[in-house]
């Protein structure tokens, strides 16, 4: 028994390695490109790991006049400030709808669920229109407005779950000691839904991380433009090389792998909620 | 009592108004704006101009004239199609595997998401690039082991590149999909299979009289889901084909965008946006009671 049961244990572990080594082999892949020559990329026989290791994809996007400091910047500052007011607007709003019964709580869950399923493409010729009329385009203001339409109705949803799952005794004992409202929400609850509030910046900043559709139509110069705008101009530009292209989108996924590696809980959880309810 | 809830729920609107506002500003009003749009002739001249006028619905009688614009809807639907069967059945597969109580399980679950959160736009140039027919990875596997004679023009040939584009998305959706339902899978008590077992139920049985009937709910709502942000795809084919060959990849959403972005079109990109519009509210619809049943909706 105990012996057939360790061989099963063993052939599970084998047959998810498998998986993993399958499914992440896309990534393994560009990684490594990226530390090859381009005579490598194209040898007769492809290589796993490079022959000859080299940063010359890296090097060349800084030394070519490539913008990539630039873009990288610019979408730290996009992703980040889109995180940072995402939260501040959405995170009350959660609570709000959680803790009140107010007259259009319903209608307004339904607004924001409705608004978290619509294509960015929807709104891209007004808002480029309105942008447009408002001297938005090409400021940095465009994407992190559009940008924070994904993330606020993404955060307030799954939040709002989230503080219905703390005690309500807290913030009732809270006002018995002299809090009201506003004191007992930034004092009491904020501190206890740390794993809420992380589980929203997490995904507010992915969601600006990787759009491509908002901020490449609303930022034109390239000195303003977002990683993912830039290397979509990049094969316009240069064509095809696939060593410095492949570096160019390690340098965009790293991020995303270090936010994975240390929030991976926060994202699970965030993604469960956020999705299935009951 | 009475006055204490009336005051404290009118304190709610506080923290609700500023992120329904904005949302209002930024996504009601460009939604109004854009039927509006797609009822006038607003083109890049007509703007210059000043000069755009209503035509009612002119230009949706125009676009389902133009062969492009019915193409992209049979896209739209054969990609979303596509993705939704395979992305299920294989998520459901490995789901089922990373159910199962074994040392690697969690950690291996954990890394698999990682294909699912690297920008779609740095997947699709991945894609692009070991999908090439001149030195693409994907190709010189299937030559050595003799699949082929020939190297395969996955994403730029006219039959070939709809399920290829299709095949990038699975591998975006499979873990998405294997998530969501792991949960839904952990939800089963263990004391059902145990005593299924002792019944003298086999594997087959349990799958089909205990999983597949409690995992209802969530296999319901991991495929609407998946409909909805499938059917809006717009990152991934614009940059892994742009809708080539010839519109054999072309989607709503990338039609929209060309008619609004290449060739200024604004009205025609507002009016195919609407449609894609409306036929996801359609879908959206039956999530949306779905949800609402939820005991959480109050």
């Amino acid at each position: 028994m105990n012996e057939s049961k360790k061989e099963n244990e063993m052939t599970l572990n084998i047959v998810s390695i498998i998986v993993a080594v399958i499914m992440l082999f896309p990534i393994y892949w560009m990684i490594s490109c990226s530390f090859k020559t381009d005579a490598d990329i194209f040898a007769k026989v492809p290589t796993l790991l490079p022959v000859h290791w080299t940063f010359d994809a890296y090097v060349s996007q800084v030394a070519g006049g490539s913008t990539i400091f630039r873009s990288f910047f610019n979408s730290i500052i996009i992703a980040l400030s889109t995180m940072l007011l995402s939260c501040v607007l959405a995170i009350p709003g959660a609570y709000g709808l959680a803790r009140f019964r107010m007259k259009g709580s319903r209608i307004f869950i339904m607004l924001f669920l409705v608004t978290q399923m619509l294509p960015a493409t929807l709104i891209l010729t007004p808002l480029y229109l309105i942008f447009n009329k408002l001297n938005l385009i090409d400021t940095y203001f465009a994407p992190i407005l559009a940008d924070m339409t994904i993330g606020i109705p993404f955060v307030i949803l799954i939040l709002r779950t989230y503080f219905l799952s703390l005690p309500k005794e807290l913030e009732d004992s809270a006002k018995i000691d002299g809090c009201n409202t506003f004191t007992s929400f930034l004092k009491i609850m904020m501190p206890i839904s740390t794993p809420g509030i992380i589980m929203c910046a997490v995904f507010s900043f992915l969601f600006a991380w990787g759009d491509l559709a908002y901020s490449l139509t609303f930022v034109s110069s390239e000195n303003m433009r977002s990683m993912t705008a830039g290397i979509y101009n990049f094969i316009g530009k240069y064509g095809i090389q696939w060593n410095c292209i492949m570096a160019y989108g390690t340098v965009i996924t790293i991020p995303v792998i270090v936010i994975f590696v240390f929030l991976q809980k926060y994202i699970v959880s965030g993604l469960t909620t956020g999705a299935i309810k009951g | 009592m009475k006055t204490y809830f009336t005051k404290k729920n009118r304190e709610g609107y506080y923290f609700v108004l500023p992120s329904l506002i904005f949302m209002l500003a930024l996504v009601g009003f460009p939604i109004v704006y854009n039927f509006v749009l797609s009822f006038n002739n607003t083109d890049v001249i007509t703007i210059g101009q000043h000069s755009e006028k209503f035509v009612g619905l002119q230009n949706y009688i125009d676009l389902f004239k133009i062969s492009t614009m019915r193409t992209s809807i049979i896209n739209t639907i054969v990609f979303t199609a596509g993705s939704i069967i395979l992305q299920f059945v294989l998520g459901f597969a490995l789901a089922l595997l990373f159910n199962k109580n074994f040392r690697l399980a969690k950690p291996i679950r954990g890394i698999l998401l990682i294909s699912w959160m690297v920008p779609v736009t740095v997947t699709a140039l991945l894609s692009k690039f070991m999908l090439s027919s001149s030195g693409g990875i994907i190709n010189e596997i299937l030559l050595n082991l003799h699949f082929i004679s020939k190297p395969l023009d996955f994403l730029v040939s006219l039959n070939m590149a709809m399920p290829s584009v299709i095949g990038i998305n699975v591998w975006i959706g499979i873990p998405f999909n294997m998530i969501l339902l792991t949960t839904g899978l952990s939800n089963i008590p263990v004391s059902y299979y145990e005593a299924a077992e002792v019944d003298g139920a086999n594997a087959f049985v349990r799958f089909f009289k205990i999983t597949l009937p409690l995992m209802k709910a969530s296999m319901l709502s991991v495929i609407v889901l998946g409909v909805i942000y499938t059917f809006k795809v717009f990152d991934l084919i614009f940059v892994s084909t742009g809708g080539g060959p010839v519109d054999a990849t072309e989607v709503m959403s990338t039609y929209a965008y060309r008619l609004s972005f290449t060739q200024y079109s604004f009205s025609k990109g507002a009016a195919v946006a609407n449609i894609l519009f409306l036929m996801l509210f359609a879908v959206g619809l039956i999530y949306i009671r779905m949800v609402g049943k939820d005991e959480v909706m109050e």
